[in-house]
């Protein structure tokens, strides 16, 4: 136990001291920050348009935003989540994993008498609380700005929504750590880790998808899920595919949370998000390299 | 009759075709300060790197304080510290941190007073919470021996310990070898190429040769048998060719 906890507090403070995805997790922040008052805006803008439609006596009927819940603003977030938050937790597993290397500090460590296992596990545990504590933040960012938006504080029911958003959202996110972690352990050069699971993100994030709802990519970049086709190939391609297109089960769980339209079954999203977050750490967890030497730990 | 602190039996390693290692045996006893010497290529990090557990031997038996390295690597790992040639640290981290960590991987449990003793030890203190990014190469020497010490090994590993150190540099790290030996008993085996550290650190000597030992005896044994000032240098080179 004491080498997981040695090995998380150290995997958050290298993590924190190394600047190189200081970029990635400015954009994340930023651009959640930013979402909810893009979803503002676009509500005050339809708003607008509704308001000079109605005066124009072209429509009788209700402005679509009148009833919506204060939690619309976030449904941007899911799409910044997919498409920043993915890499960044990417990034941060990739540096994780490739630490010891460049710092070159493997050999030493391959001298220490610990297991090689509980290493691996407490440098994810530290990856997993730097992931919740970004997440945590862009939380609370989230609720605060959603809060002023609407001219006072959000519902216990609402903040609940917002907390299980969260929740997948760290799923989503450790899940990708993990690829990471395992594209540092495993390959060899620092620009080919990095590469690898950007290529992974994107076949679960566009062409798994794709091939399974014949959707254009750019669709794909919506927050809401796309339902599976029904006739043909991409029938099949659907049911074969489907618990492989993680993003896709990640916007319907988050849609549900978030009081957007939504296909399929939200809880299954979630259970297979979290399947997905458990396999990439086990992976992370029990595969090591054993390249060059048949001592050390990694 | 002295135990022996490395007892090392016809280890032999290979990479690929090429043989590293050729039949090594060696017995050092508890309290020695070794010096194992041979030029470039001759096996001798790959000797260290077989008894701090870093590789396993292709065949051949070795055991460090009692444990075998194969076997019981995990209780050599308690008995050992290790100085590699090019010793780096998380350059982000300060000298305290570097330590922490590495002294928590090694069972210590709240280290902070140990790594005050030893960074005082070594004569590195006032820097613990700089960062080792900072460092030059003599400064990161003497992190580098307070992390081997900081579990109070028995048996202390140092590969080429001061290539690439200023002469300062270089007679500070000697004094230092020598007080771990004679304050804490600590058996020390040191990789070099540098005769002259040999002459003046070491108490007995083994001589590598293409991966086979050509000579081991005391250094006093060593040098009485060429008695001119360049005798550990007539030494290593009669080696493998006179004596063996």
């Amino acid at each position: 136990m004491s080498t997981i906890l040695t090995a998380a507090r150290h995997e958050l403070l290298a993590s924190v001291r190394a600047k190189a995805p200081y970029a990635l997790v400015a954009a994340f922040l930023g651009m959640v920050a930013a979402s909810t008052f893009i979803g503002w805006r676009t509500s005050v803008t339809v708003t607008s348009i509704y308001d000079q439609v109605l005066a124009d006596g072209l429509t009788t009927q209700p402005n679509p935003f009148t009833d919506v819940s204060p939690l619309y603003y976030v449904r941007n977030t899911v799409i910044y989540v997919l498409l920043i938050g993915s890499l960044m937790a990417a990034t941060l597993g990739v540096q994780s994993a490739l630490r010891d290397r460049k710092a070159e500090t493997a050999a030493l460590i391959g001298t220490r008498p610990v297991d090689g296992r509980a290493l691996r596990a407490g440098r994810l545990l530290g990856l997993g609380l730097l992931l919740a504590a970004l997440v945590g933040i862009t939380q609370i960012i989230t609720w605060i700005s959603v809060s002023a938006l609407v001219g006072g504080p959000l519902s216990a029911s609402e903040t609940l929504a917002i907390a299980g958003f969260g929740v997948i959202t760290w799923l989503l996110l450790i899940g990708f750590a993990g690829i990471g972690v395992l594209s540092g352990r495993l390959l060899r050069r620092e620009r080919t880790a990095l590469l690898a699971p950007v290529v992974a993100w994107a076949v679960i994030a566009f062409v798994i998808p794709q091939l399974g709802t014949a959707a254009r990519p750019v669709s794909l970049l919506n927050p809401v899920p796309l339902p599976a086709q029904d006739s043909g190939a991409f029938s099949w391609l659907s049911q074969v595919l489907s618990p492989l297109a993680i993003t896709e089960h990640f916007k319907t769980a988050s849609a549900a949370l978030l009081e957007s339209s939504s296909t399929g079954s939200p809880l299954a999203s979630a259970l297979i998000v979290a399947l997905f977050a458990c396999l990439a750490l086990a992976a992370a967890v029990l595969i090591r390299a054993d390249r060059t030497t048949g001592g050390t730990h990694e | 009759m002295t135990t022996a602190a490395i007892s090392i039996r016809s280890l032999t390693h290979r990479y690929g075709p090429t043989t590293a290692l050729d039949g090594l045996t060696l017995h050092i006893p508890e309290g020695e300060i070794f010096g194992l010497l041979g030029h470039n290529g001759a096996g001798k990090t790959t000797t260290v790197s077989i008894l701090t557990t870093l590789l396993k031997a292709t065949s051949g038996t070795a055991s460090v304080a009692g444990h075998d390295v194969r076997e019981a690597s995990h209780q050599v790992r308690r008995s050992i510290g290790y100085l590699p040639e090019n010793v780096s640290f998380y350059d982000d981290l300060t000298t305290m941190e570097n330590l922490t960590f590495f002294a928590r991987l090694s069972g210590l449990r709240r280290p902070e007073a140990r790594i005050g003793e030893v960074l005082e030890f070594v004569g590195f203190t006032g820097h613990d919470r700089e960062r080792v990014g900072t460092f030059s190469k003599g400064m990161r020497q003497r992190v580098g021996l307070a992390q081997a010490l900081i579990h109070q090994p028995a048996v202390l590993f140092l590969d080429e310990p001061t290539s690439g150190l200023d002469p300062e540099g270089v007679k500070a790290l000697r004094e230092l070898i020598l007080r771990v030996n004679a304050d804490w008993g600590t058996t020390i085996f040191m990789n070099t190429h540098l005769l002259s550290e040999v002459t003046k650190t070491c108490t007995s000597i083994g001589i590598l040769r293409s991966g086979r030992l050509v000579h081991h005896g005391t250094l006093a044994d060593t040098v009485g048998a060429f008695p001119t000032d360049d005798a550990l240098e007539r030494a290593y080179f009669a080696a493998g060719t006179t004596t063996s």
